[in-house]
C-alpha cells in the first residue's frame, strides 16, 4: 500500500517546467520519437518503446548484452530525438568517481575552487561497460540515478532535468569485470536486451551505414520542454485501485516464489512505467495490461533465485499467468 | 498489519465458540423435536384408536405422565434401571389388557402359540379396530415406547431413542393402522432425529441440513413410487366381484372391513343365483365397530363346524341353493345361517357374528345350500322384547365414536321422543330416515363421523350411509344394533329362484330384540333406490354388457314383479310394521311391499347414474388430499434444500443474466455487468477467461483464435462491438468511468450478442434490430 502512495508523491513533485501536456501530445509524441530513433536502429521496436517509456516513466536503463549490437547508438539517437544534452562514460577498471560526478578545480586567478562538472551532468547519460568499472566508481553514478544530485566535498548539487541514465553492461568476458551489486541494479527501472538483428534486418543496416551514417543526419523531434512536460503528464496518469492491488499481488507473488523477491521500489517503478506505458497509447488510465507488458523488464533484473534453472524471467512469466487481475 | 493480525486472532475464538453453541443448541432442539414428532407419529394412531373405543382422554393423560416422567428420570437413573422400567410398564399394561379381555394372565405361558399366531396376525396386516379390547390393548401398548424413547433423548441418545419410538411405529405400519401420512412424518422425523443428533455430536451448522433435506425428500418420493404396506390392498383383490367405484367395491373392501366412499357407481353384471323357497336379503358381512368413517368387524373368525349358533326364539328354517355366476369372494346368505352345506364349506370361515365368508372366492358356477333359521318377529312381541340385552351383546353393539357430538344425540333424542320401546325407537329413526333424505348414489364422502354428518348436513345419500346413520342412532339411543351388508333379494324370475346382480348390492341394519335375535331395519328409502338402479340395469341391457343377464332373467322383465308397486307405507297397516320385520315373515304378502324397496320404480332418473361417474371424475381430478398435499410440500422443501445445494438459484439468474441486464443502477456498475455478460456469453462460445487474463488480452485471444480457426463455422469471428464494451468496461473500473449513455450502449450492445446467440426467433428479431439501428 505505501507502495502506491509514494507514486502519488511523484505526482505533485515540482518539475522545471511545472506544466504538463495533453495525453494525446504525449502519445503523438511518443510515437515521433520512436519513429525518429527507428532511423537509426533497424528493428528492435519493443525495445526502442521501452527506452521512450523509461524515459517518460523518469526511469533509467540498463542494456545488457554482448558489445557491438548499438546499444550506444540507441542511447545516442534517443538523446538526439529529444534534443537534449548528451554525455557517454566510459567506464573503465581506473575510472574514479570524480571522473564521473566532476572535481573542484583551483582557478588560479579567482584564488578558489570551481566545481569542473562531471559527465553525469547530462540529460542522457551513457554508462558504457558499466560492470568494468569497480564498485566505488559505479556507486558514483549510481548515487546520481537514484538522488538527482550528485555530492562532492560536501556539495550537493542537483542533476538537469530530464536526467536519464542508459548504461550498458558487458555479458562477455566475465572475468575482467565487477558485477553491479544487486541492491544497484535495482536502480534500472529496466533491464533491457537488443540482441543480434534479424537476418533481414541486418542487411538493412548495412546498407543504411553506406556513406553517412544516419545519426550524423537525426534531427530532433522535440524539444526538452516538451519532454518535462511530457513527464509531468506520465506522472499524473491514473492507477485505480484495481491495478495497484494487481501490482501489489504480482511482487508479492515473486517474493513467494524466488530467494530475493522485487522490492517497493521495483513495484513503484512498475507502476511507473505503466503509466509511461498508458500515455504512449493514448490512455489516462493505467490497465492491466499496461502492468503486464512492463512487468517482465522491470521486474526480472530485481530478483534473485537460489535455483540457477529459473531466471527472474522465469518468476515473473509465472506470476503473471498465476496472478489473478481482480 | 501485526495489529491486525492480532485483532483478528483475538476475536476469531470468540466467534467460532458462539457459533459453536448456536449449532448445537439448534441442532439438540431439532432432535428433541424430531423425536416428540417420532412419539406424536404413533401416538397419534393410537389416539384414533381411542377416538372410535374410548379413552383417549386416558391415552393422552399416559402419555403425558411417560414424558414428564422420562424428563425427571433421565437425570436420575440409569438406562438398564430405565429400560426395566419400561418393560415392567410394558408388561403390567398388556396384563392388565388380558385381564379385561377376559383371559388369564397366566394363559401368557400355556397358550404362548396362541398369542404369537395374534401377534403375526397383527404384524400382518390385521387392523388394531379388529380386536375387540383394542382400547385397552392401545393402553398397555403406549406407555414403554413413549417412556423409553423420551429417556433416551433427553440423555441425548437420539439415535438409541428413536429405536422404541420407530419399533412402535413399525408395527403400527405393519397392522395397517399407521397411515401414510404419519408413516412418512414419523420416519422423517426419525431420520431428522438421528441427523441433528450427529450434527451435534459433531458441532456442525445447521446450514448443512439442507443436503438432508434434500435427501429426505427424495427418499421418501421414491418410496412413495413404489412402496406397498402389508393389509392395505388398494384394490379389493380377495373379490372379484365388483370393479373399483361401484357400490359392492365399497361395500366389500377388504375382508375383515367396510368402507364408505362418496359416488359410486352400479355394476349390473350377474353375481349369483339364489333358489328358495323364501324371499330375503342376501348378507355377506356383519360389522360392529364405526370408526366414523368405515366400518370394522371385531374378533377373530374361526372354522366354520356346523352347526352355527340358531338364534334365540322362534326361527322359521328356509333352505337356499346359491350358485355363483361370477367370481364371488363373499357367501350371501340369508341371516341367520344356521348349516352350510357345499364343496366351499371346507375352505369358510364364520365371522363371531355368525357370517360365513370363503377363504378363496367361489368360482362361477360353485353352489352351496344353507339352512337359515329366519327370524319371525311380530311387531307386537318386538315391542314387548324389553332391554335385558346379554352382556355379549351390550358389549360390542353399543359402540360410538368417542367424537359423536351432543348434537348427534340430542336430535336423535328428539327424533325418537315418541317411542315407547326400543323396537319403536327403530321404526321412528328408520321412517325418520327414510322420510328426510333422498336417494343418490353420487354424493361426496364429507370429513369426519359419516352418521353424523349424514343425519345434520347432507341432503342425500345411499344404503350405506342411511344404514351407517341409523346404527349410529340407534346406539346413541341404547338399542344394539350392528351394520349389514349384502344384496336385496333380486330379480325373482320364478317362484323360487332369484337373480342377483352387482346392482343389488346393498346396506341395512339389524337390530337386537332379547328372545328373537337380530331383526332387519332397512332405512333406505326403497323407490328411489329402485328407480336408480333399475335405470341402470336397463341402460346395460340397451349398452348390450355382458353379463348382465342370465339365461332365463333377460326374458322376464325387470319390473314385471314390481306390475304392482302398491305404496310402501306401512302406516296403510294396521301396525306401523317396518316392511322387512314382514318381509321374512310372509313373502307372499310382502313381495309388492318389498320389491317397492329392491328393485322396483319407473326409471325416472336416468341422468342420476351418469352424473354420479361424472362427480367421481371431477371430484379425483379437484381434490387434493392431505397426503397428496404433504407429499407436495415434502418434495417441495427438497427441492428447495436442493437448488440450494446445487446454487440453482445463482446458476439460474446468471442464465436469465445473460439475456437480461435487469435493472440499471450505477453506469459504472451497468458496464461492469454489461461485460460480465459478455464475458459469459464468450466462455459458452469459446472459452472462459482465465483469471490472470486482461480483458482486453482476452478478446484479443478470442479474435486471433477465431480469425485462425475459420474454416470451423461456428467460431464465428469476435463481434467488433464487443471491443466497445471492453473500452468501457476498462474506463469503468480503470479509469474516470463511463457516462449513462455509454453505459446504455454497452448494454445494449450485449443485449443483441446475446440474442444472436439465442435460436432462430432470438436471432431474426436480432438481426432486425441491427438492421434497425444501422439505418438510424
Amino acid at each position: 500500500m505505501t507502495d502506491t502512495n509514494s507514486t502519488g508523491d511523484a505526482r505533485t513533485e515540482p518539475t522545471a517546467a511545472g506544466d504538463h501536456l495533453e495525453i494525446p501530445a504525449v502519445e503523438r509524441l511518443c510515437a515521433d520519437i520512436e519513429a525518429n530513433v527507428s532511423r537509426v536502429i533497424v528493428g528492435h521496436e519493443d525495445v526502442i518503446e521501452h527506452v521512450v517509456i523509461a524515459l517518460l516513466g523518469r526511469g533509467h536503463v540498463l542494456l545488457d548484452d554482448v558489445p557491438g549490437v548499438g546499444k550506444t547508438m540507441l542511447a545516442r539517437s534517443v538523446a538526439t530525438s529529444v534534443d537534449c544534452s548528451f554525455s557517454r562514460i566510459q567506464f573503465t577498471p581506473d575510472l574514479l568517481p570524480t571522473d564521473v560526478t566532476g572535481v573542484n578545480v583551483f582557478n588560479q586567478q579567482t584564488r578558489e575552487f570551481e566545481f569542473q562538472p562531471g559527465p553525469v551532468f547530462g540529460n542522457i547519460v551513457l554508462g558504457d561497460e558499466i560492470n568494468r568499472a569497480p564498485p566505488k566508481t559505479q556507486a558514483a553514478l549510481l548515487e546520481a540515478m537514484e538522488e538527482e544530485q550528485v555530492t562532492t566535498d560536501g556539495q550537493t548539487r542537483t542533476l538537469p532535468t530530464p536526467f536519464t541514465v542508459i548504461a550498458t553492461q558487458n555479458a562477455v568476458e566475465p572475468n575482467r569485470t565487477y558485477d553491479l551489486p544487486f541492491a544497484e541494479v535495482d536502480r534500472f527501472m529496466k533491464k533491457l536486451r537488443l540482441g543480434y538483428p534479424e537476418p533481414d534486418e541486418e542487411a538493412d543496416l548495412l546498407g543504411r551505414t553506406v556513406g553517412d551514417h544516419p545519426i550524423e543526419s537525426l534531427e530532433p523531434v522535440t524539444d526538452r520542454e516538451t519532454l518535462v512536460a511530457a513527464r509531468e503528464t506520465v506522472s499524473r496518469v491514473q492507477v485505480a485501485q484495481p491495478v495497484r492491488e494487481y501490482v501489489t499481488r504480482l511482487a508479492a507473488d515473486t517474493r513467494e516464489h524466488a530467494h530475493i523477491g522485487v522490492s517497493p521500489r521495483g513495484t513503484i517503478s512498475l507502476l511507473r512505467a505503466a503509466q509511461a506505458r498508458a500515455a504512449a497509447d493514448g490512455r489516462e488510465y493505467v490497465l492491466p495490461d499496461d502492468v503486464q507488458t512492463e512487468a517482465p523488464v522491470v521486474m526480472s533484473h530485481r530478483i534473485k533465485t537460489a535455483d540457477r534453472d529459473r531466471d527472474g524471467d522465469a518468476i515473473v512469466a509465472d506470476a503473471l499467468e498465476r496472478v489473478p487481475i481482480e | 498489519m501485526s495489529t491486525d493480525a492480532s485483532g483478528r486472532a483475538d476475536e476469531r475464538p470468540i466467534s467460532l465458540e458462539t457459533d459453536q453453541v448456536d449449532g448445537a443448541g439448534a441442532a439438540r432442539s431439532i432432535a428433541l423435536l424430531c423425536v416428540l414428532a417420532v412419539t406424536a407419529s404413533y401416538v397419534s394412531v393410537l389416539y384414533g384408536i381411542t377416538q372410535v373405543v374410548g379413552g383417549s382422554l386416558s391415552l393422552i393423560a399416559l402419555v403425558a405422565a411417560m414424558l414428564v416422567g422420562a424428563t425427571v428420570l433421565a437425570r436420575l437413573i440409569r438406562p438398564w434401571t430405565a429400560a426395566a422400567l419400561a418393560l415392567a410398564a410394558a408388561g403390567i399394561g398388556f396384563g392388565y389388557y388380558l385381564t379385561s379381555a377376559g383371559v388369564d394372565p397366566s394363559v401368557v405361558i400355556t397358550a404362548a402359540d396362541t398369542i404369537v399366531s395374534d401377534t403375526v396376525a397383527l404384524a400382518t396386516g390385521l387392523p388394531l379396530l379388529q380386536m375387540v379390547q383394542v382400547g385397552i390393548w392401545t393402553l398397555g401398548f403406549a406407555p414403554a415406547p413413549v417412556f423409553l424413547s423420551w429417556y433416551l433423548a433427553m440423555r441425548g441418545r437420539y439415535g438409541l431413542g428413536v429405536v422404541p419410538g420407530g419399533a412402535a411405529l413399525g408395527f403400527l405400519v405393519l397392522t395397517g393402522d399407521a397411515g401414510m401420512l404419519v408413516t412418512v412424518t414419523g420416519t422423517l422425523a426419525a431420520i431428522g432425529a438421528i441427523a441433528a443428533g450427529e450434527l451435534e455430536r459433531h458441532g456442525g451448522s445447521i446450514q448443512q441440513a439442507d443436503l438432508l433435506a434434500a435427501l429426505f425428500a427424495l427418499a421418501v418420493v421414491l418410496s412413495l413410487s413404489v412402496t406397498v404396506v402389508p393389509g392395505q390392498p388398494a384394490a379389493p383383490t380377495h373379490l372379484a366381484q365388483g370393479e373399483p367405484g361401484t357400490l359392492e367395491a365399497t361395500l366389500d373392501t377388504a375382508p375383515r372391513q367396510s368402507g364408505i366412499a362418496g359416488a359410486v357407481d352400479l355394476s349390473p353384471a350377474v353375481r349369483f343365483t339364489v333358489e328358495s323357497d323364501q324371499r330375503s336379503y342376501w348378507r355377506t358381512g356383519v360389522y360392529d365397530r364405526f370408526t366414523g368413517d368405515g366400518w370394522v368387524r371385531t374378533g377373530r373368525s374361526s372354522r366354520y363346524d356346523e352347526p352355527l349358533t340358531s338364534p334365540p326364539g322362534s326361527g322359521e328354517t328356509v333352505e337356499q341353493t346359491i350358485t355363483a355366476e361370477t367370481k364371488l369372494g363373499v357367501m350371501p346368505v340369508a341371516p341367520q345361517p344356521i348349516t352350510l352345506d357345499g364343496d366351499v364349506t371346507r375352505r369358510t370361515t364364520v365371522s363371531r357374528h355368525g357370517q360365513p365368508r370363503p377363504d378363496t372366492p367361489l368360482s362361477a358356477g360353485e353352489r352351496y345350500t344353507v339352512m337359515s333359521s329366519v327370524v319371525d318377529p311380530d311387531p307386537a312381541a318386538l315391542r314387548t322384547a324389553g332391554t335385558d340385552y346379554p352382556d355379549s351383546v351390550t358389549d360390542r353393539y353399543l359402540q360410538l365414536p368417542e367424537s359423536t357430538s351432543s348434537e348427534f344425540r340430542s336430535q336423535t333424542a328428539e327424533i325418537t321422543a315418541n317411542a315407547q320401546n326400543p323396537y319403536e325407537t327403530a321404526v321412528a329413526i328408520e321412517r325418520h330416515l327414510e322420510s328426510s333424505k333422498d336417494y343418490s348414489l353420487s354424493v361426496t364422502k364429507p370429513d369426519g363421523n359419516v352418521a353424523e354428518a349424514f343425519t345434520t348436513e347432507m341432503e342425500a345419500g345411499y344404503c350405506v350411509y342411511f344404514a351407517t346413520a341409523m346404527t349410529q342412532m340407534l346406539r346413541a339411543e341404547g338399542v344394539p344394533a350392528r351394520y349389514v351388508t349384502g344384496y336385496t333379494s333380486g330379480q325373482q324370475i320364478d317362484d323360487e329362484t332369484y337373480v342377483v346382480r352387482g346392482l343389488d348390492a346393498h346396506a341395512w341394519v339389524e337390530v337386537y330384540f332379547p328372545e328373537h335375535g337380530w331383526v332387519r331395519f332397512d332405512p333406505t328409502p326403497g323407490e328411489s333406490r329402485d328407480a336408480v338402479h333399475t335405470g341402470r340395469l336397463e341402460q346395460a341391457r340397451n349398452d348390450g354388457s355382458e353379463n348382465v343377464d342370465t339365461a332365463e332373467s333377460d326374458d322376464v322383465p325387470v319390473s314385471d314383479e314390481a306390475s304392482a308397486p302398491t305404496g310402501t307405507e306401512p302406516g296403510e297397516q294396521p301396525e306401523p310394521d317396518p316392511n322387512e320385520t314382514t318381509d321374512p315373515d310372509d313373502p307372499n304378502e310382502s313381495t309388492p311391499v318389498t320389491q317397492g324397496n329392491e328393485t322396483n320404480e319407473t326409471p325416472s332418473n336416468p341422468a342420476t347414474d351418469t352424473s354420479g361417474g361424472d362427480s367421481i371424475t371431477d371430484g379425483s381430478l379437484v381434490t387434493i388430499t392431505r397426503e397428496t398435499a404433504a407429499l407436495g410440500l415434502v418434495a417441495l422443501v427438497g427441492l428447495a434444500a436442493g437448488a440450494r445445494r446445487t446454487d440453482a438459484a445463482t446458476r439460474l439468474r446468471r442464465k436469465l443474466g445473460l439475456y437480461w441486464h435487469g435493472r440499471r443502477r450505477d453506469p459504472d456498475r451497468d458496464v461492469e455487468r454489461a461485460f460480465a455478460r459478455l464475458e459469459r456469453l464468450l466462455a459458452r462460445q469459446y472459452r472462459p477467461r482465465r483469471r490472470s487474463e486482461s480483458a482486453r488480452a482476452y478478446l484479443h485471444a478470442l479474435s486471433t483464435a477465431a480469425n485462425a480457426a475459420d474454416s470451423t463455422p461456428d467460431k464465428t469471428p469476435i463481434d467488433a462491438r464487443a471491443e466497445r464494451v471492453v473500452d468501457y468496461y476498462e474506463r469503468a473500473i480503470y479509469g474516470t468511468g463511463v457516462s449513462r449513455a455509454e453505459a446504455d450502449e454497452a448494454i445494449a450492445i450485449v443485449d443483441e450478442l446475446a440474442r444472436d446467440r439465442l435460436p432462430v426467433v432470438g436471432r431474426c428479431t436480432a438481426t432486425a434490430d441491427s438492421q434497425h439501428l444501422r439505418s438510424q
